[in-house]
């Protein structure tokens, strides 16, 4: 009797994994929707031409295009807002669910939680920051290209919270931090992540 | 009858405990990891080296972010992209994580890799959760058979070494540890 004890929990683990598979897959893509939903914001397709020209490299692969790793959500808005057109009137789109896609430029190196996508132009970034463990972000994620979606939002800070929010940003990176250099008051624009859509290549 | 519930307790006791062990150790092993986050890079190791590639002619990024390339001797295979930080900043992608940046007036700048921790960054993950799907129902199963090592330690032996022995002592001890952090935190 006592032999089947191993057996038998065995056999329960293995019932209980095959029975309960719900979540993300690898190459796996959401199916887009057909039509914006209420509450959010309007899309204009990105410009892959403007990208190239002003500083980003658009390595454009219709064979990956469809391929790629799902994170949480996924991806269900149809088009995406260009990062540019957010940051030059973030509070325009500040509540409404945005859809965005660009190069990754950095990973959240300790617990993967948030990234940058470059927008078209020079220091043109978009950070997509989900909450800690609803996913993560591999650091050798940079480099590749993220289509993200999520609730977009703008916080106007102080001077003192722009210190120290720069402060943090530059701990967190392991890079020096000179306090002199924030001299004005910055407002943080960020897209707080449903899900996103990681693929090699655009 | 007494004596039945004590004997099935020992027995699944040791056998789930066999089972669990492999999963305490990555918990174990991973949680001394993940608990000092602040001070290291639990999942990541970094490695840099510093150039001197010379000033870039002036251009478009692609075409400095290529003369980088170049001059870095390095596969134009291995280029995701590039991204031009400022002006002067141009940061150039390449697989695995890793990356060339550099100022382009003075073409001084440094490679940056990235390499995963070998066997902690799979404990971190599945420590974690970070595989999500089927993880978490084996993650949830693992948890109950904690709980149910737990409380079936305490049935092992009877008498004066036993629960309602000295052990309802250590037990009283173990939770006041915590206990104690709480009440500390919140007075």
């Amino acid at each position: 009797m006592l032999h089947r004890v191993p057996a038998l929990l065995a056999l329960s683990f293995a019932l209980t994994v095959a029975g309960c598979d719900k979540g993300p897959k690898a190459g796996a893509t959401p199916a887009p929707t057909t039509a914006a939903a209420p509450g959010t914001a309007p899309a204009a397709p990105a410009d892959p031409t403007a990208a190239a020209a002003a500083g980003v490299t658009p390595v454009i692969d219709p064979a990956a295009a469809a391929a790629g790793q799902s994170f949480g959500a996924g991806v269900k808005l149809p088009e995406s807002t260009p990062i540019a057109t957010i940051l030059k009137d973030p509070k325009a789109f500040a509540g409404k669910t945005v859809r965005a896609e660009g190069l990754i430029v950095d990973v959240c190196p300790k617990r993967g939680c948030w990234f940058e996508m470059a927008g078209a132009g020079p220091g043109e970034k978009l950070r997509f920051k989900v909450v800690d463990g609803e996913m993560v972000f591999p650091l050798d994620a940079k480099g590749k290209y993220a289509v993200a979606e999520g609730t977009l939002s703008v916080k106007d800070m102080t001077l003192e919270d722009s210190v120290a929010y720069a402060k943090y940003q530059a701990e967190e990176k392991g890079e020096t931090f000179d306090p002199a250099t924030v001299t004005a008051p910055i407002s943080v624009v960020r897209i707080d992540g449903t899900g996103a859509l990681i693929r090699d290549k655009m | 009858m007494k004596t039945q519930w004590r004997k099935w307790f020992r027995i699944l006791h040791r056998d789930v405990g066999y089972v669990a062990v492999a999963l305490v150790v990555a918990y174990g092993v991973s949680g001394i990891a993940v608990n000092h986050i602040e001070d290291w890079n639990p999942n990541y190791t970094f490695a840099e080296d510093r150039f001197d590639l010379g000033p870039l002619p002036p251009g478009p990024p692609a075409e400095q972010a290529a003369a980088v390339v170049a001059r870095l001797k390095l596969d134009p295979a291995t280029v995701r992209g590039h991204f031009l930080e400022t002006e002067r900043d141009l940061r150039v992608f390449l697989v695995d994580g890793q990356e060339a940046r550099l100022d382009v007036t003075t073409g001084r700048g440094v490679h940056k890799r990235v390499a995963r921790r070998a066997v902690l960054f799979e404990l971190n993950s599945l420590h974690l959760n970070n595989l999500k799907g089927v993880w978490t129902y084996v993650a949830d199963v693992f948890a109950v058979a904690l709980i149910f090592l737990a409380l079936t330690g305490m049935t092992m032996m009877k008498g004066d070494r036993g629960f309602l022995g000295r052990g309802k002592y250590f037990v009283g001890a173990g939770l006041l540890v915590p206990l104690g952090f709480i009440v500390y935190l919140y007075q």
